[in-house]
């Protein structure tokens, strides 16, 4: 029955190809824009880390002096974490993974043979970092937790830097020379564009992850600068490298994986004892208060979906919503002028259902085409828009988007055919018989 | 013309009379809302940052050797840099500074007047060499630039006690006064003062750098600055120019700036950022949104035509035989069409009734929370007379038509 309406509804869309086109058009220009918006909406809405989203935490203390981080705001805490509480947080047990990590520049020397020294941003973790953030690696892997511990100089680079470096082989094993020492590839990523740079959302969150990862630990051995925000509260100068690691100066960010959800109350209190530690000590003076947000709890927070994001998704759904009205008035014109035949087929035995059904059907193929169309120009349009933006390499439509797109070009179709599709069944075939 | 007729023929056509109402308010409500943004996108995208954005470049220099991490070597060699670079034809000016424009970044203190105990206001903070104010193309209202005797010595270490602020920022420390020759220090809110007490010697005019975005005072943050005479680098963070060129010569300036460097010392890579490309990046997401939402306007006006123009076109071919009725009992075509005209600017206007108050409510529901813009009245007012003139146009056609039906035949089977 289906493929017999379906028939029917080509036929019927083949007869008037002008005004078939013109409804396909209204329904592909509405699935295209809404498509298009909602989407980039999603590119700040989707799970970051699935399966893991409510397990992965930023930590933030506030360690800062007597005021509160921002005027005014007794609950705020420092946006990033001291090199001394760093160290003491790493002492808790609770967490499946963890690690402090901050951002450096430093200079690559490549082979002269293959091209001229730069200096790309590095960035320092524990091998429990690329897990956490379930990055996906081309050769090799993380570093062993090992290599933390011995301090070893290994080096986990991304797929540009080991074309750019070893034309894309397999480069596990070999050295890449960084700053004046050689550092031993432990693994090599495959291409990796997060929407956001989940490491450092406090700053430039839509900024591309960095392209080099050195052990967390060379910190002191090596005195690896940050090149990132670092802020303080207590005016003391900071005149050497052991200054800036001993100082209140709140610079590093740091994370946690937990094994369960659940094991969020254990780590809360074992923070609050590390805390409680630290006031005896003289450092906390504010009330004990600290952070731990989920990613989702920090794109919010640091509002980091530009505005008029979420206006625009809502635009461009009423914007489809008056498309599937505007083709009412034209199905109802397509379809009354049927009504001669439908009448025969009605006088014939055909049921009201089957009238019914089979313009619902047509006006669901004409919703289908035109999300088929509205679709591939949305491709276009987030080709457009992927330029424009920094983290636009990760705007794409993914299956979640294409299936909600199917399902608005379905309820787009319906919203447009129904009421058409009643009128023309309810119609009394004998009336109509007699006149003609 | 007796209005009777149009809504005894609108009663028997409710679906039409729903459709093009509901049609045109949500049309007038998008529209109005649309608009609304992108002049509220307009009016950031025309922020100026007081400075000859179109003639300046930034020119970061990462160095790689290591006598680059002695603070006496920065020193010389920022100074030949200087000289090579304005030796060099198209240059207007050059100077050594950290501060940057349209990056987003910069730095910040607080400062208030030496001798008096108050919370401290807060600022931009930058460093750069004697010819700053001229490589920036930035106007002095009061005072001078830098000159030759303000430096500190080293790159940040000691820098001289003579600054330049921004007009916004002796506003908030002096109200009413001249501050040139005044004093400003140091300090972090209510606390004690940092550092040496500075002395005013120039006053910038107009100064915007969109610094500390989403700290609350950034409306405020981004006109005040203050900035301080001195060479200003280093190994791990690199040593930043602006440079800026006569007109139209950047192109050619920047490869020869950067052959004449790498000959007087070749353990450094440089970087140029042209400022007119930082300022299109910057606003390149009120770009979009104003594209986007113009498409969108044009689009869904076209739709909404469109779509009144098929409900016109129906109600038309449903109603031959009462046209055909009218024109045989003495109505004229001019008779015809101004009944669908008047029938349909009727129906226009309810609905842009109605889409007033639905203009509103998407205001207050969406748009406001991203753009705390209002809407103006003057704007709701425009898309209605708009509508209203796209409901006649759309009316036209096939009113037209209507026209052309022929009495005899249409009345024949009545």
């Amino acid at each position: 029955m289906l493929l017999y309406n379906l028939k029917i509804a080509f036929k019927s869309l083949k007869r008037n190809p002008i005004l078939s086109t013109l409804l396909i058009v209204g329904i592909a220009l509405g699935i295209c824009v809404s498509t298009s918006f909602v989407t980039l909406r999603h590119l700040y809405t989707r799970e970051p880390l699935p399966g893991k989203s409510d397990r992965v935490f930023y930590v933030r203390l506030d360690s800062w002096g007597d005021q509160p981080f921002r005027d005014g705001d007794p609950t705020s805490v420092p946006d990033q974490v001291t090199y001394r509480d760093a160290r003491g947080l790493l002492r808790s047990p609770v967490p499946l993974r963890q690690t402090p990590t901050y951002i450096t520049t430093m200079f690559v020397h490549p082979d002269p043979k293959v091209g001229r020294p730069y200096q790309p941003d590095v960035r320092l973790v524990f091998s429990d970092f690329f897990d956490l953030f379930a990055m996906p690696f081309r050769y090799g892997g993380p570093w062993a937790k090992s290599a933390d511990e011995k301090r070893e100089r290994v080096v986990v680079i991304d797929d540009a830097t080991n074309q750019k470096l070893f034309g894309g082989e397999n480069s596990v094993g070999k050295m890449v020379r960084l700053e004046d020492k050689d550092y031993r590839v432990a693994g090599v990523l495959a291409p990796w564009r997060p929407p956001l740079r989940l490491a450092e959302l406090v700053r430039n969150a839509a900024g591309p992850p960095e392209p080099i990862y050195i052990p967390f630990n060379l910190i002191e051995t090596d005195q690896i600068w940050s090149s990132g925000n670092n802020s303080g509260w207590d005016g003391k100068a900071i005149t050497s490298f052991q200054d800036n690691l001993n100082s209140e100066r709140v610079w590093l960010q740091y994370w946690i994986e937990l094994r369960d959800p659940k094991d969020l109350g254990a780590y809360r209190d074992w923070v609050t004892g590390y805390i409680a530690e630290q006031k005896k000590l003289g450092r906390f003076r504010r009330p004990t208060h600290f952070k731990l947000s989920t990613i989702p709890e920090m794109i919010q927070e640091f509002e980091l979906m530009p505005d008029g994001v979420t206006a625009m998704s809502v635009v461009s759904l009423l914007f489809l919503a008056v498309c599937s009205l505007n083709l009412v008035g034209i199905l109802l014109g397509k379809f009354l002028a049927r009504v001669p035949e439908v009448s025969v087929r009605r006088a014939l035995g055909a049921s009201r259902a089957q009238i019914f059904w089979q313009h619902v059907i047509e006006c669901e193929l004409i919703g289908v085409i035109g999300g088929a169309v509205g679709i591939v120009m949305s491709l276009g349009i987030l080709a457009v828009l992927s330029r424009f933006m920094q983290n636009g390499e990760a705007l794409r439509l993914d299956g979640e988007m294409l299936l909600l797109a199917s399902l608005l070009s379905l309820v787009a179709g319906a919203l447009a055919g129904l009421y058409p599709a009643w009128r023309v069944c309810s119609v009394a075939p004998a009336m109509q018989l007699k006149v003609q | 013309m007796h209005i009777g007729p149009i809504l005894r023929a609108m009663k028997h056509n409710r679906t039409r009379v729903v459709l093009i109402v509901l049609e045109i308010a949500m049309t007038l409500a998008i529209v109005t809302n649309c608009v609304n943004v992108i002049m509220s996108e307009r009016a950031k995208m025309t922020q100026t940052s007081g400075f000859d954005d179109d003639n300046i470049v930034r020119m970061r220099v990462r160095p790689f050797t290591p006598e680059f991490r002695e603070s006496a070597f920065l020193d010389t060699i920022i100074d030949a840099d200087v000289r090579t670079i304005e030796a060099i034809p198209g240059v207007k000016a050059v100077a050594n500074t950290n501060f940057q424009l349209w990056e987003g970044g910069g730095s910040s203190t607080g400062v208030r007047p030496p001798d008096v105990q108050r919370q401290a206001v807060s600022t931009q903070l930058y460093y750069g060499t004697k010819d700053l104010v001229d490589a920036l193309g930035a106007k002095i209202i009061a005072g001078r630039a830098f000159q030759d005797g303000d430096h500190g010595v080293g790159p940040k270490i000691d820098p001289a006690d003579k600054i330049i602020i921004t007009k916004a920022l002796a506003d908030d420390l002096f109200p009413g006064q001249n501050p040139i020759g005044k004093s400003i220090v140091e300090a972090l809110d209510d606390g004690p003062a940092i550092g040496e007490p500075r002395t005013i010697v120039g006053v910038m005019e107009e100064f915007y750098n969109p610094f500390g975005i989403g700290t609350g005072n950034h409306q405020q943050l981004a006109t005040r600055a203050m900035f301080m005479p001195a060479r200003v680098g280093s190994y791990a963070r690199g040593i930043s120019y602006q440079i800026r060129t006569e007109p139209g010569a950047m192109s050619s300036v920047i490869p020869e700036i950067e052959r004449r460097l790498t000959a007087a010392h070749a353990g450094r890579v440089f970087e140029f950022m042209r400022t007119d490309e930082k300022r299109g990046r910057w606003f390149s997401s009120s770009k979009i949104v104003v594209t986007t939402m113009t498409c969108i306007i044009v689009a869904l006006i076209a739709v909404t035509s469109l779509g009144i123009l098929g409900l016109t076109a129906l109600a038309v071919s449903e109603r031959t035989k009462q046209i055909g009725t009218r024109r045989a009992l003495g109505a004229t075509r001019a008779d015809i069409v101004r009944h669908f005209l008047l029938e349909n600017w009727l129906l226009t206007t309810a609905g842009l009734i109605i889409g007033i108050f639905g203009a509103y409510a998407l205001n207050v529901l969406l748009v406001s929370q991203v753009t705390d813009a209002k809407l103006p009245w003057q704007l709701v007012a425009a898309g209605v007379v708009l509508l209203w003139i796209n409901g006649l146009i759309a009316t036209v056609p096939p009113a037209f038509r209507a026209t052309l039906i022929n009495p005899a035949i249409a009345t024949k089977s009545v």
